[in-house]
């Protein structure tokens, strides 16, 4: 299991950190979700889950990732 | 003091657009309002119907879906994509309200074109000071990510370069003036200062540091010039290791907080069948399109999910931050709602309650107490035992020399024992002194003396006992007002400890609270499930041997020794080592989770509210868009006042 923190942009509402952590939840080996809308910020956990996969989650909701750690 | 600390995060990029934007958009609609307004209440109208409405469209054009472009896009994609956010409502209501002008130049419809652009500007504006209030909701924190040195001086291959604080290695040696940040982690090599650590662990009086002390990065040197090695950096550094708590504590839930994020992810699509029966509904009954649309577009800008969705992570962000600034991590956002039901803080009394290090407390002796002292010390000089660390302190204290020592043995978990001037020492306790035939049962009064305040260590020649020297931890300072404090709050206090009966009991009675003595390292789980059968238990303790104590409390308060956080266990954790920050953390939370409470009630009642007023066609559009921005703005201000806490707060 590891913990993965995505940057992400273009979150303004609490919608949007709902939208996102529903987003994420879907993408195989992602364990927990959680989506900070004050720190623009989602932590992941997840084990075997691809940046791709995370990445394009977020988008799919209609956000845009600055980076993946 | 430190003013330099103080500057304000810079002003983003981003907020600097949004603010241009907004003011764009108002003097574009400023002049649609003026002709609103001279129709409404004074009957003129400069134009014909028409033209007025060509005039509106043309305005509130770029108002919509220049300066509202990415409102439109991402807020009319959620129709495709099924992701709603409360963009797609604004999107919907401005964009219908648009095509109403549109297609009342063909039909007999009434034009909401100019109400569009009004909407888009005013909840560009609303957003706009939300993000503004979110801003000075995570200052703190920022200021925190801030706090570090940006550059610091290294001495290498003999001379001294300045470097950038991302090359320091391990191992440089740091030189640092007064006045200056120390760079990062390290242990001094040379020099003595004072060092301010309040920007880091919320302690308040400046540390005294010497060669071998450590020091954390990010503190301020203050009078002496510090010579430091470097220890940690990076991502391993005291600093980084409290931003990286206060930011996961950003994404954890509190348990009140996930019905309002329930009824937020549902909220979209429910305000869009809402409008539709709304819309349906009064042309049903009154076939007056122009009252249906009328209402339609107020129930789809006033609705908001954002109060709700901002209540608790705006009231957490704040009080985070205050925390950070007073060395309290809410590491888990959950405590916050558990503590307030609390009735038991259970203390672990070494190095929680004590300092953690043994002092000489009292001393009986049968011959000259200096030289008792004397004999003691020469001995104890050459062990490594914390008891004997104490009674040379004591001597060193009191100026004494030490005598020359032969033939030295320790008996471990006994004592030690040596011959000076050919006479033969023991030090030890009372197995140590049975073993070398030393007879107590004289002094068995005085022995209940010491007992009750320490642990003995008996002094003999030979078979003939000199004296008792007492040692005991000693209370940290502030242990006892802190409970009292406690008290006054209602809560029953109790300390667990590894100590005799008597000893635990003295220590109790100076504190005026309840004990449970001879506790070991591993009993002391079971003993905070005993006492959760009575009521909800917050523990207090070092985070190092009572982690699982720590866990199994409904609140687990680990606290840190100032340079060091252990510190897994904690639910919350004090950075700092003084006492009273327990005290501070109950205030904290207790006002965090009440002010969470307020917000969800007013975001609620809010919409409760103002959903029905709107679907009755009372509300004008253009209110109830300036109603839905301040419902959010609201929150989120209500969340900032939570700084006043701090004044409450040591």
């Amino acid at each position: 299991m590891t913990k993965k923190i995505i940057y992400i942009k273009g979150m303004h509402c609490a919608s949007c950190a709902s939208n996102i952590e529903k987003s994420l939840k879907k993408v195989p080996g992602v364990k927990e979700v959680s989506v900070s809308l004050m720190t623009n910020k989602a932590f992941v956990t997840e084990e075997g889950a691809k940046n791709e996969e995370l990445s394009k989650a977020v988008e799919r909701a209609g956000y845009k990732i600055i980076s993946i750690e | 003091m430190h003013n330099h600390s103080h500057e304000k995060p810079v002003e983003d990029a981003e907020m600097r657009s949004a603010r241009k934007k907004m003011w764009i958009a108002w003097l574009l609609v400023i002049p649609i309002a003026v002709l609103m307004l001279l129709e409404r209440f004074a009957g003129i109208m400069f134009f014909d119907e028409k033209i007025t409405t060509i005039i509106f469209l043309v305005i509130a054009f770029p108002v919509l879906f220049i300066i509202g472009f990415d409102t439109m896009k991402y807020g009319l994609r959620g129709y495709i994509t099924l992701y709603f956010t409360m963009d797609s409502l604004i999107a919907l209501g401005t964009f219908i309200a648009y095509l109403s002008g549109i297609l009342s130049l063909f039909l007999d419809i009434s034009d909401y074109s100019g109400i569009s652009g009004m909407i888009m500007a005013f909840f560009i504006t609303g957003r706009y000071i939300e993000s503004k209030a979110r801003g000075r909701a995570t200052y703190a924190i920022k200021r925190l990510m801030h706090l570090g040195a940006k550059k610091a001086r290294v001495q290498r291959n003999g001379k001294e370069i300045e470097i950038s604080i991302e090359e320091i290695k391990i191992g440089d040696i740091m030189i640092v003036k007064p006045g200056e940040k120390i760079p990062t982690d390290g242990i001094i090599v040379e020099g003595e200062s004072s060092v301010d650590e309040s920007i880091v662990t919320g302690e308040s009086m400046p540390q005294e540091k010497m060669k071998n002390d450590a020091v954390i990065g990010a503190t301020i040197n203050q009078d002496g010039i510090l010579y430091v090695k470097a220890t940690k950096i990076g991502k391993d550094t005291f600093l980084s290791h409290i931003i990286m708590m206060v930011e996961e504590a950003q994404g954890t839930k509190i348990p009140i907080q996930k019905f309002a994020d329930k009824i937020t992810s549902i909220f979209v699509p429910a305000i869009l069948i809402i409008t539709v029966l709304t819309f349906i509904g009064w042309i049903f009954f009154t076939q007056n399109y122009q009252l249906a649309l009328f209402a339609s577009i107020a129930v789809l800008v006033i609705a908001c999910p954002c109060a709700l969705g901002l209540a608790t992570p705006t009231a957490l962000m704040v009080s985070s931050g205050v925390g950070a600034e007073k060395g309290i991590l809410i590491r888990k956002g959950e405590a916050i709602q558990t503590l307030k039901d609390t009735k038991y803080v259970v203390f672990d009394k070494t190095g929680t309650l004590t300092i953690g290090k043994p002092a000489v407390i009292d001393i009986i002796s049968y011959i000259d107490k200096k030289k008792l002292l004397t004999f003691a010390a020469s001995l104890e000089n050459l062990s490594e035992h914390p008891l004997a660390k104490a009674i040379v302190n004591e001597a060193t204290k009191n100026k004494i020399n030490l005598m020359k020592v032969s033939k030295f043995k320790i008996e471990r978990g006994k004592g030690v024992t040596g011959y000076i001037n050919g006479k033969k020492i023991t030090i030890g306790n009372k197995t140590m002194m049975k073993e070398n035939s030393v007879s107590l049962e004289k002094i068995s009064k005085d022995i209940v003396i010491i007992e009750t305040q320490g642990t003995p260590l008996f002094i003999a020649e030979n078979k003939k006992i000199l004296g008792i020297i007492g040692v005991a931890d000693q209370l940290k300072p502030y242990a006892k007002e802190t409970i009292m404090q406690l008290k006054k709050m209602k809560y029953k206090v109790i300390i667990l400890t590894g100590d005799n009966e008597k000893t635990a009991k003295n220590i109790a009675q100076q504190l005026q609270c309840e004990y449970i003595a001879e506790v070991l390292p591993e009993d002391k789980l079971q003993k905070i499930k005993d006492i959760q059968k009575k009521g909800m238990v917050i523990m207090v303790g070092d985070g190092v041997n009572d982690a699982p104590a720590l866990k199994q409390a409904n609140v687990g308060i680990a606290m840190g020794t100032g340079t060091d956080i252990a510190i897994e266990a904690g639910d919350i954790v004090i950075v700092r080592g003084d006492i009273r920050a327990v005290v501070s953390t109950i205030i904290l939370s207790k006002a965090t989770f009440s002010k969470i409470k307020q917000n969800l009630f007013w975001a609620f009642i809010y919409n409760i509210i103002a959903i029905p007023l709107a679907i009755s066609g009372l509300l004008n559009p253009i209110i109830a868009e300036i109603a839905m921005a301040l419902s959010s703005i609201t929150v989120v201000t209500n969340s900032t006042l939570l700084k006043k806490i701090k004044k409450r707060m040591y």
